[in-house]
């Protein structure tokens, strides 16, 4: 059984996707093909299109993230952002075009927005966090004493660690964004995806998380893409701006304040 | 009267059904928890109905004779076609959630209408032996056997270790499916294991416990531990011990106060959320002191005896007068006869070429026992048909009793008996409800009465006239030893 685990985790893990818009089946074929150059980008777009049920939301998507890159996504309600992010963490079979990743999809970090999540469990903030561990332990193995370690580690990074055995749907929206930082870390990253972390969050959260982004890329290499339909703000934190708006996704030059 | 610490015991006749019911009360909650956190309740309604729905069929196609007679006995066969409905229902259901057809709740009630009518249709379908399936879908744990509760503790055992082992992957599917897949690939795996770990538990609770009491363990112990805590891990142990709790206290109060177990354990778990509501509304510390009290107070009960009741006055003590010892009075409405011994009188007896008059009933063989251990007892019996045959049996009313007594010209003391109940479901045990007086005619007063109602163990009985033969001696034994 453990042989039989082991191998069905290994498939899973080394998927290395090269997608060209024929969905699953490309998903499937493209099991192995790892690329361990560290020099390509994590995650390559060229000429994307996305959307539901052959009706495409996004259209001409290009898009390299780089380690070390701090992209933001901008855009009204609705105009696609969540889309894309699912295509990119294979969640969502592409229409046409080409992704590929350059990690296994264990290394995506995903931050998904807090009240998208059932309120109705009654979880701990270290039971949530704990969640990012999960893919590293196999079903009959007792939670290791490394991993309990690490959970006190990213809680201590995001500044909440005196919050462990709090209930987690009990938190402030900021507190609820930052557990769930901690739980993507807890996977151990290349790349973190996060879905309107800054929503819902009061002033003082909201720095406080993007300065825990802007940490995070500078200091450990992380390549963080976020999303948010604040623009300025995202102008404010991102190091590239990509802007996305009735299926059209563009890059906005970031204007650099020269001081006297 | 058992006490709590009698029904513990592992001679006590009811053990192995005590046991039955704790380890539903055990695992049952377990998988109820993911069922309500994934807000598929009435899938926990649904299939116990679908699996009463197979144990019908599977009797009627066997009465029908398009199935052949089984070794193992009716269980075994009503089990076979519990599994079979039960992942037939789930594959049917998965299918059109998969399809998108139609709303979840919708598709959910519209099983569970169906095959609340496919159960009744099919035992109205059964031209035989209606009694004994419904027996059968009541599911009376309180009739298991040792090989039954060997089966069910496999199982159920299989059933915890998938939960325990698998807790990770259930906890992720059904909290983040996006997280989920990210870590281990395809969620459907564990979805399809969860629900088949759940199936398995149903169909084999239903046709063991019934589907009433599996829902009530699948259900109601996670709905009372949900306010009470803030983690999944103690979620789950709580709910399991509630489980537990609800399965030793129902089962106890239901031997103690002669109530059918099913019912007793739902009202039992319902309270349990009423109960769980209010100490969250309280502060932790005045909870605590509830819970020491409220605990102190049922073992009190359950160890708690009885208060012995007063011994029938002595023979020389009424002066000699005579006993007239009544007709038993059958008020069950049902006419209590004993099976016949004769298996050409019984065949002449289904053609009507004979009336059913020569046939015992429980009502002759109890008066045969209260007679003779009375006569041993010094009384002098006399019978009041003797003096008029149109004596009917006297009601267990006493002035009732009196009354009819002096229209007979009766005169001395009258010992008069009432049957309420006379259920022998199983050769196991009769449950029964009677009534006893000892009156004395001329001032009406009762010198002595007894009330009988609960299950009398039977436990070498082979059918159930023997089974009722072997309750009557019983509670006469009973009745004046005290």
């Amino acid at each position: 059984m453990d042989r039989l685990y082991g191998t069905y985790l290994t498939s899973v893990r080394q998927l290395e996707v090269i997608e060209l818009g024929h969905g699953i089946d490309a998903i499937q074929s493209a099991r192995g093909r790892v690329s361990k150059d560290d020099s390509l980008p994590l995650v390559s777009l060229q000429n994307l299109t996305l959307g539901y049920d052959s009706e495409p939301v996004l259209q001409n998507v290009d898009l390299m993230i780089y380690p070390g890159d701090l992209i933001g996504l901008a855009g009204p309600n609705g105009s696609g952002k969540t889309t894309l992010f699912r295509a990119i963490l294979g969640l969502l079979p592409i229409l046409s075009g080409a992704l590929s990743r350059n990690c296994p999809l264990s290394n995506f970090g995903y931050v998904p927005q807090s009240a998208a999540l059932d309120a109705q469990f009654p979880l701990s903030t270290a039971e949530v966090v704990e969640m990012g561990a999960y893919g590293r332990i196999r079903p009959y193995e007792f939670f290791p004493a490394a991993e309990k370690k690490q959970i006190g580690k990213v809680l201590e990074q995001v500044g909440l660690r005196q919050l462990a055995a709090r209930s987690f749907f009990s938190l402030s929206g900021g507190q609820k964004q930052r557990i769930l930082i901690a739980r993507a870390l807890m996977v151990q990253p290349k790349i973190m995806i996060l879905d309107e972390p800054l929503s819902g969050v009061d002033e003082e959260s909201r720095k406080s998380i993007s300065e825990l982004l802007v940490g995070l890329t500078r200091h450990s290499g992380l390549a963080i893409f976020f999303s948010s339909h604040d623009i300025p703000m995202v102008r404010s934190v991102a190091d590239r701006l990509l802007r996305v708006d009735k299926g059209r996704i563009w890059w906005e030059k970031k204007e650099v304040e020269i001081h006297p | 009267m058992s006490t709590f610490l009698e029904i513990l015991s592992p001679s006590y006749l009811l053990f192995p059904a005590l046991v039955g019911t704790a380890i539903l009360g055990l695992v049952c909650p377990l998988i109820g928890s993911y069922l309500i956190l994934r807000r598929t309740v009435f899938l926990g309604l649904t299939l116990p109905q679908i699996a009463a729905a197979g144990v019908s069929f599977t009797f009627w196609l066997q009465q029908t004779g398009f199935l052949l007679q089984w070794e193992q006995g009716e269980r075994g066969i009503g089990m076979i076609g519990s599994l079979v409905f039960t992942f037939l229902g789930m594959g049917l259901l998965g299918y059109l959630e998969q399809r998108r057809k139609g709303i979840a709740e919708g598709r959910l009630a519209a099983a569970y209408a169906l095959a609340g009518a496919l159960t009744i249709l099919f035992i109205v379908f059964n031209p035989a032996g209606q009694i004994e399936v419904l027996n059968l879908l009541k599911g009376e744990v309180i009739a298991l056997s040792k090989g039954e509760l060997r089966l069910l503790a496999a199982v159920f055992g299989l059933v915890l270790m998938g939960m325990l082992l698998f807790r990770r992957e259930f906890l992720l599917t059904s909290f983040d499916r996006d997280l989920a897949f990210l870590s281990k690939g395809r969620q459907i795996i564990w979805d399809v294991l969860l629900y088949l770990l759940a199936g398995v538990s149903i169909a084999v609770g239903v046709i063991l416990a019934g589907p009433l009491l599996l829902f009530g363990f699948l259900v109601l112990p996670a709905l009372a531990a949900r306010p009470l805590v803030n983690s999944m891990s103690s979620f789950l142990w709580l709910s399991s011990v509630l489980g537990l709790a609800m399965a030793f206290f129902g089962f106890y109060s239901s031997v103690r106060l002669d109530l059918p177990l099913g019912p007793t354990d739902v009202a039992l778990g319902c309270c349990l959320i009423f109960l769980a509501y209010a100490l969250r509304r309280i502060s932790p510390k005045r909870a605590l002191a509830l819970i020491v009290l409220s605990s102190f107070a049922l073992w009190s009960y359950g160890c708690g005896t009885t208060t012995p009741a007063a011994p029938l006055p002595e023979a020389k003590a009424l002066s000699n007068e005579t006993l007239w010892l009544a007709k038993v009075k059958n008020s069950t409405g049902l006419s209590l006869l004993l099976p016949s011994n004769n298996p050409l009188r019984s065949l002449a007896e289904m053609a009507g070429k004979i009336s059913s008059d020569y046939r015992q009933s429980v009502m002759d063989l109890l008066r045969e026992d209260l007679r003779r251990e009375l006569e041993q007892r010094g009384f002098r019996i006399d019978l009041p048909e003797k003096t008029d045959a149109r004596f009917p049996a006297f009601p267990a009313d006493s002035g009732g009793a009196v009354r009819l007594a002096r229209e007979g010209k009766l005169s001395g003391l009258i010992f008069i008996s009432e049957i309420w109940r006379w259920e022998a479901d199983s050769r196991q045990f009769v449950r029964v409800f009677a009534d006893f007086k000892l009156i004395r005619i001329d001032d009406g007063t009762v010198l002595w009465e007894r009330r009988i109602q609960r299950a009398v163990p039977t436990p070498s009985a082979t059918n159930s006239g023997q089974a009722s033969t072997d309750a009557a001696t019983a509670i006469v034994h009973d009745l004046f030893t005290g």
